[in-house]
């Protein structure tokens, strides 16, 4: 059990499938947060696109998974 | 050995480290400029300090050694390994930490648990922070010795008077700062030597083509995910388990060096964004250090051992004034470990020792000198064990294998900590001495336990879920915290909608 012999029957594409659902949950939860919390810190009048933080991180999740599909 | 124009620039860098350095003395007045930089820093210098210290010159060597012997399946740890969990902790723990006004993660362990749980969480990171000094000055040595001739005892006290100066005067600001000129030479370095590299194997296509027909062996060099049953370190069930769910959390959000310098941030979203765009330049680390371990198949088939691979590109590949270049890249890495380690020892034993056990009503000076001398009295005990290293090889891997056995336990009490409010002080204390004693357990008979090579992954989930479980189990047990001693402390939506900044 401690070498997760009970998931060898997974196969690498299925893992990968894995993976990749992982980094769709992980943007859908950056997301759903709500605005105003990304940019505690920030005026209101220095609130652009450039520094939403949603995007930075939509961003680089769509970057990694990019990576794990070509390989 | 270096020589003309390489030995100039590491000199250069050498002597700009420790200029560069100095300069930021002038703006430490209070114990809170010398731990979190006045709490003043933008997000860009905290995001590349975060990355150069999380990858030192002996990880250079060892993640191409492991390119060149396992494949790509390596760049798991930046990617999958990195990037999820410093989203986590961007948006979720570090507001925490930074609102509390927090200078170490065991202040928090304290302020949720108890003062037991909080002393042995910071004793822990201090005993390896300290361990891990020694072997940092000797490679160092080792470096500066080889390179330029430098007897090994010179070697030792170049490297701790630069580092140590500037570290003892200019605290963290001066680490944070330093760090950032450090990534920039890693990075052209770094791709200096891949863009090289590339070309001497006749381009990527090349390369794949050429390693897909050295054997049986080289087949899956290039699959990201590897199958359950590999005899490699990196089943995928390994890495999604035991790196992504447990050791990159435990690092990038109960790592001491990592999280004292998002508190150093000007504000929570500056706080908030060095994460992310930390977790950004993160994602070309395997490509500095990977690729030249994957390329070296080609250019040196038959290397003995995958340690090799890299110094071996650097001799072969790159002209002079590059090696230079490459050479001041790796005492970057090493300048920015020791730096790193020597002022988060320094805040953990002022916050978390001193100021509670010791003297806790004297003034901010007399923190700050705390923490001055601590760092002083750290950098003799690095430099008095820094020979000790050179009788045990093995010795950095023995210490950074002991922290991973640290890292499931305190992610258990960390994530039960801030998302349950049923947890309590006997629960998180049971969870991290039981979770540290099953994962040297685990260690101990892992050939009985284990099928693969080297199961840190595996014993790093096992002892996070025990630690899970027993949190729970002795939680319910024990006589529950109230509403007002847990205010601040564990998660609520509250925080995403309240601006309290």
């Amino acid at each position: 059990m401690l070498n997760f012999d009970w998931l060898s029957g997974v196969s690498p594409e299925t893992a990968k499938m894995i993976f990749f659902g992982l980094y769709i949950l992980i943007g859908l939860l950056v997301l759903s947060l709500p605005n105003e919390y990304i940019w505690v810190g920030i005026k209101k009048e220095d609130r652009h696109w450039y520094n939403n933080l949603k995007i930075w991180s939509v961003t680089v999740l769509s970057i990694l998974a990019t990576v794990y599909y070509q390989f | 050995m270096l020589a003309g124009i390489d030995y100039f620039i590491v000199i250069a860098y050498i002597v700009g480290m420790l200029l560069l350095g100095l300069y930021f003395k002038k703006f430490v007045n209070s114990s809170e400029d010398y731990f979190l930089g006045g709490r003043s820093l933008p997000f860009w210098a905290i995001g590349m300090s975060i990355v150069v210290s999380d990858i030192g010159a002996l990880d250079f060597v060892g993640v191409s050694g492991q390119a060149y012997r396992y494949g790509i399946s390596v760049g798991n740890f930046d990617w999958v390994g990195s990037v999820p969990a410093m989203l986590l902790a961007a948006f979720i723990f570090i507001p925490y930490f930074w609102r509390g006004g927090m200078y170490t993660i065991p202040e928090y362990l304290g302020r949720r648990y108890n003062k037991s749980v909080r002393t042995i969480a910071s004793a822990t990171w201090i005993l390896f922070f300290a361990l891990d000094l020694g072997v940092l000055f000797w490679a160092s040595a080792v470096l500066l010795n080889v390179l330029m001739g430098w007897p090994i005892w010179i070697s030792i006290m170049s490297t701790a008077g630069v580092v140590g100066l500037y570290t003892y005067f200019g605290g963290i600001t001066a680490v944070i700062m330093t760090d950032v000129v450090q990534m920039v030479i890693m990075f052209i370095g770094g791709f200096a030597l891949v863009y090289l590299s590339l070309d001497a194997v006749g381009g990527w296509e090349n390369m794949v083509a050429k390693i897909g027909t050295m054997g049986p062996e080289y087949q899956s060099h290039f699959d990201i995910i590897q199958p359950v049953g590999t005899k490699s370190p990196f089943p995928w069930t390994g890495i999604l388990f035991g790196l992504t769910f447990v050791m990159s959390n435990a690092y990038m959000i109960g790592n001491q060096s990592i999280v004292q310098r998002c508190l150093t941030a000007k504000n929570e979203w500056h706080a908030k964004a060095s994460m992310v765009f930390g977790s950004a330049l993160k994602m070309f680390i395997p490509i500095l250090v990977l690729f030249p371990g994957l390329m070296a198949v080609v250019v040196h088939p038959d290397l003995a051992d995958g340690d090799q691979a890299l110094p071996m590109m650097i001799k072969t590949i790159l002209p002079p004034g590059l090696v230079g270049l490459m050479f001041a890249a790796f005492f970057a890495g090493l300048m920015s470990s020791v730096d790193s380690l020597l002022n988060s020892t320094a805040t953990l034993f002022t916050k978390d020792i001193y100021e509670p056990f010791i003297k806790n009503d004297a003034d901010d000076k007399h923190y700050l000198k705390v923490g001055q001398i601590t760092t002083l009295v750290l950098l003799v005990i690095g430099v008095a064990t820094a020979p000790i290293s050179s009788d045990f090889p093995g010795i950095y891997v023995a210490i950074q294998t002991f922290m991973s056995y640290f890292q499931g336990p305190i992610f258990s009490i960390l994530l039960l900590g801030i998302f349950w409010k049923r947890t309590t002080q006997w629960g998180g204390l049971s969870a991290l001495v039981i979770g540290i004693g099953f994962a040297v357990f685990l260690n101990v008979f892992k050939a009985d336990y284990f099928t693969i090579e080297d199961p840190f992954l595996y014993i790093s989930w096992w002892s996070f879920v025990l630690g899970f479980i027993v949190n729970i189990t002795v939680s319910l047990l024990t006589k529950k915290h109230s509403d007002a001693e847990l205010e601040g402390l564990v998660f609520s939506s509250k925080i995403i909608t309240k601006n309290k900044s």
